[in-house]
């Protein structure tokens, strides 16, 4: 079995906006299972999770939510990305990539000198 | 922007959280379903696949919980819900809440009463605009009346040469005048200013306009404004008030305006007039008089400048002043000028007596605060378990004392709104109370300040109880919980903080009693001084015939005023039940404000000996056996002293002790002297002595007796009008007859100061009987509350130590010894608390001197019958807890 893996702070946002742009509007157990299957696994959400940053990212105004009937004819609440969300997804991509050259950088040349 | 957004959310998410809920509870159903529903299509059976997804859900509940804490504000929530809590644990226990509650609601109502009353009176900024830059100056000599001599217009004017440092100098001279109406005729009282006094003193009408210089000097129209009070009390707010004629002393003055609300001082004013209404005040007598002081001033700092420079200008030209005009001021009675902050000159005639009430009400909210921290320390012991369960189930340190502040709240809060009803309905009285103290009274009352203030009191309180309250530190409730602990016995240092607690209850007592006792005792020692007077039944009035101006420059007029009040007198006299009829200015008991310099034939004064000064009052032969003013030697006035005959006066004891120790004053001759007389009718002509009177009480019974020369009324002008009229019983039944013979000879003279010498000798004491009732009260409630305090903080010491004391008695103590026990625990802190509150209280009577009378501050006798009655009160509340502890049955508390 996978390593599992905490959800680090910060980057659950990351994914959710990230899955939502991939995928268009989705509920949230969609969402947790599309970031559970990209993480193959890996990561597992419980809605103690999930939700509370659904609704933060709701309230920041960069998802937006409704209530529709799902493929297989139940309610369910979709999330879907608004402008502001998206262009969000870009700054923090960009930030997120940023950050993980810089830490490269430092890790790359610890193992040379070792 | 983004942080903005979520937080307008989450205010929002406050008030839709019922429908949220029941979204949210969909929402997470929805997943649930969908995850189990993945689960059997994987082929999983229908109940594993549900357990599955709970599983991996984390719980329900919890994700919930998750999201509302998300969704609103959940620290107000959980505020919103501790306080339903508090409310809900508190309705458990009504008898602590009540008695908390009542405790709470008098300290603090105390505090917002008197609060109130220093913030309209000391502490608000004044309605004049930039009221922080006027000063008063004030005028002053030694001797008796000489604490205020007021200013001449010589003096102002080179006051107003000499201190650049004051922009403007206002003049304003107190008087009276009769307010002629179709209601009758009051006198009311006025204010002569100069057209720069509105200016200087940053004040505006609410109605027309205010004088201004072009109102100044002779040939312009007579003027008045009103003061926003008078034109309330008098006119009822009546907004065509302006360009109306009122009658002021038999002469038409035209109302050109309102003036906002203001306070004056000394005195309460009615209207304020332009010079031209008085003749006196612009003739040569008085713009050339340097001694002819009847002006107050009050003047503006100059823009930069500083009080200190200010005091060091007008002491410098106050200087050159002196030495060029030497005599117009006597060395020896050592003239001074004193430049003081115009709301300090306000409050000074209650600041000490306010903050001595001040004082007080903090010291009852401080025995009150200690008496509810012990209450909260008792309950805390007795809710340790409540609190264990609470923490078991997750409670960190934190929320707990949350909690606790939560309850604190309520109590507090409680108490200050029945505080705050308290307080409504104390203003009235308090502002009766204030008006004796303060011009600014009227300026009382309960605004948001005050309420702030009461509310901080509150909140501040809550804070302290919920720390006194010892909570274990975070990560201790474990070792509880394991230990199975139901309550623990009270720590020492709880133990401690209770008897600390008990000692300054004790000690506050002690000294709020001690202040009471003075303060009481001060007022019988009042009580008791002798007027003088051989009779208290005696009636005086003063009926006004004549206005200053005629009175000074019209002696027809003077001559028909007395032989009115001749006909007045003979009137009365002929009433069954009066026994004497006179006439006679002031009446007895009233100081007179009419003083002179006054020297003795063939003595001179010895170098530095200030010059002695005497009222003078007029009489006439009936006056002192009427009045009941005993004459020590000589003889009466007669009949025969008339205008023409000699000029004789009678001048009573402090006089003839000052003039003539060791001799016989009778026959002597004394004169008024002094440059003032040269702007009066009165001569400085030689007068025989023919009696020596006895001193009376004029300036109040607290006063000292002050130098009097009594001049006969017939060899003098008719002035104040005072009529004293002697009963052999119940002399105020006689006042309504009188009033009409007055009335029948002088129909529209105003009739004041009706009052018997009973009443007028309780004026002088009432304002220190109010003080001592005030505190008298604080000091009662500080000491049943400290009472309540003691009993409790033994009896719960003695159901502490229940266990103890049965082993104790097994062992053989008897009941008498169990009973000395707890008697000794209580004594000891009654003891401390004794020494501690007797030294305080000797330091608060030395700030208090002021206010005694007949006491000293260290007075004995209040003292140890403090320290008697505090012990007493202290060993009563001992000895039922011990009484407790020794009725204890070892058997029952063995086994139990």
């Amino acid at each position: 079995m996978a390593e599992k893996l905490d959800v680090k702070q910060g980057t659950l946002a990351l994914m959710i906006l990230g899955t939502l742009d991939v995928l268009g509007p989705l509920h949230g157990y969609g969402v947790a299972r599309r970031i559970e299957e990209t993480s193959k696994n890996r990561l597992t959400l419980n809605y103690g999770t999930l939700y509370p940053a659904l609704l933060k990212l709701e309230q920041e105004g960069f998802v937006t939510a409704e209530w529709r009937q799902s493929e297989n004819n139940r309610r369910a609440k979709y999330y879907a990305l608004t402008a502001a969300g998206r262009k969000q997804l870009a700054r923090e991509a960009h930030e997120w990539h940023q950050t993980t050259d810089l830490i490269a950088a430092f890790l790359a040349p610890k193992r040379e000198a070792r | 922007m983004r942080h903005l957004r979520a937080a307008l959310a989450r205010i929002a998410g406050v008030f839709t959280k019922h429908r949220a809920d029941a979204e949210l509870q969909e929402e997470l159903r929805a997943h649930l379903e969908m995850e189990t529903a993945e689960h059997i299509r994987r082929g999983v059976p229908a109940d594993e696949a549900r357990r599955r997804a709970l599983l991996t859900s984390g719980g329900l509940t919890q994700a919930a919980e998750a999201v509302r804490d998300r969704r609103g504000l959940p620290w107000i929530e959980s505020v919103a819900a501790d306080i339903r809590y508090a409310l809900r644990a508190l309705r458990r226990s009504p008898a602590f809440a009540a008695v908390v509650v009542t405790t709470l609601a008098l300290g603090i109502g105390a505090n917002t009463a008197i609060f109130s009353v220093v913030r309209g009176v000391l502490l608000k900024p004044l309605p004049h605009r930039d009221g922080d830059r006027l000063v008063y100056l004030r005028q002053s000599m030694d001797g008796p009346g000489g604490t205020n001599i007021v200013f001449s217009v010589p003096e102002v004017r080179d006051l107003r040469n000499g201190a650049p440092s004051l922009a403007g100098i206002a003049e304003y001279s107190p008087w009276t005048s009769i307010h002629q109406s179709d209601d009758g005729a009051v006198r009311i009282n006025v204010g002569l200013v100069t057209g720069n006094y509105f200016e200087v003193m940053g004040l505006s009408p609410v109605l027309g306009r205010l004088t201004r210089p072009s109102d100044d000097g002779p040939g312009v129209p007579p003027v008045a404004v009103l003061t926003h009070e008078f034109w309330m009390r008098r006119f009822g707010g009546d907004s065509s008030i302006v360009g109306r004629q009122l009658t002021l002393d038999r002469k038409s003055v035209t109302v050109i305006g309102v003036l906002q609300p203001a306070p004056f001082f000394p005195d309460r004013v009615d209207a304020l007039l332009n010079m031209v209404n008085s003749e006196h005040h612009l003739s040569a007598t008085m713009v050339e008089g340097r001694t002819h002081r009847m002006t107050e001033v009050v003047a503006r700092l100059a823009p930069g400048a500083t009080l200190e420079r200010a005091r060091a200008e007008v002491a410098a030209a106050y200087a050159r002043m002196q030495s060029r005009f030497n005599g117009a001021y006597d060395p020896a009675s050592h003239y001074r000028v004193a430049v003081i902050p115009f709301h300090e000159a306000l409050g000074e005639r209650a600041r000490l007596t306010l903050w001595l009430l001040m004082g007080a009400a903090a010291f009852v909210l401080i025995i009150a605060a200690a008496n509810v921290a012990n209450l909260t320390l008792m309950r805390g012991v007795r809710r340790e378990h409540e609190l264990v369960v609470r923490a078991a189930l997750g409670a960190g340190v934190a929320r707990l004392r949350r909690l606790l502040l939560a309850e604190n709240l309520v109590l507090t809060l409680a108490g200050a709104v029945f505080a705050v009803l308290m307080a409504i309905g104390g203003v009235r009285l308090l502002i009766s109370f204030a008006a004796r103290y303060s011009p600014r009274a009227n300026e009382i009352r309960l605004d948001a300040v005050v309420l702030g203030f009461t509310v901080a009191l509150s909140v501040t309180l809550a804070l302290l109880l919920s720390f006194v309250a010892s909570l274990p530190r975070e990560g201790t409730f474990a070792g509880w919980i394991s230990a199975g602990v139901r309550r623990m016995s009270g720590g020492l240092r709880r133990q401690r903080l209770q008897r600390g607690l008990v000692v300054a209850q004790i000690a506050v007592s002690v000294v709020l009693l001690a202040g009471a006792g003075l303060l009481t005792r001060t007022m019988i020692q009042l009580a008791q001084v002798s007027t003088g007077l051989k009779t208290e039944e005696v009636l005086t009035m003063q009926v006004s015939l004549l206005t200053p101006t005629e009175l000074l420059f019209n002696p027809a007029a003077d001559a028909s005023a007395k032989e009115r009040y001749g006909r007045m007198r003979d009137a009365i006299a002929a009433l069954p039940g009066v026994v004497d009829a006179a006439i006679g200015s002031p009446a007895p008991l009233r100081s007179s404000n009419v003083q002179f310099d006054v020297k003795a034939e063939g003595k001179a004064l010895a170098v530095g000996e200030a010059l002695p000064h005497a009222e003078l009052r007029t009489a006439d032969p009936q006056y002192f056996r009427a009045a009941g003013i005993p004459l020590l030697t000589g003889r009466p006035f007669a009949t025969t002293d008339e205008a023409g005959s000699g000029k004789v006066v009678i001048i009573n004891e402090t006089l003839a002790a000052r003039l003539f120790p060791n001799e016989d004053p009778v026959g002597q001759r004394i004169a008024w002297t002094g440059d003032v007389l040269r702007f009066t009718p009165i001569s400085a002509d030689w007068r025989t002595i023919v009696g020596v009177a006895g001193n009376t009480q004029d300036g109040g019974l607290d006063a000292e007796p002050r130098p009097v020369v009594f001049m006969p009324f017939a060899q003098m002008l008719a002035i104040g009008g005072g009529l004293v009229i002697r009963a052999d019983s119940n002399v105020s039944g006689l006042t309504a007859a009188a009033t009409r013979i007055v009335r029948r000879i002088a129909p529209t003279a105003p009739i004041e100061n009706v009052l018997t010498v009973a009443q007028i000798k309780d004026q002088s004491v009432s304002p220190r009987r109010l003080n001592a009732a005030l505190v008298s009260s604080f000091g009662i409630l500080a000491v049943l509350i400290a009472a309540v305090g003691i009993a409790g903080v033994l009896a719960f010491s003695v159901s502490a130590r229940t266990n103890e004391i049965g082993i104790r008695m097994s062992l053989g103590a008897d009941r008498g010894r169990v009973q000395r026990m707890i008697l000794r625990e209580g004594g000891v802190l009654l003891a401390i608390g004794l020494v501690l509150g007797v030294t305080g209280a000797l330091f608060a009577a030395r700030v208090i001197r002021g206010l005694l009378f007949g006491v000293a501050p260290h007075d004995p006798i209040t003292f140890i019958g403090v320290a008697v009655t505090m012990a007493a009160i202290g060993i009563v509340a001992c000895w039922i807890p011990a009484l407790r502890a020794a009725r204890i049955d070892p058997a029952i508390t063995m086994r139990s």
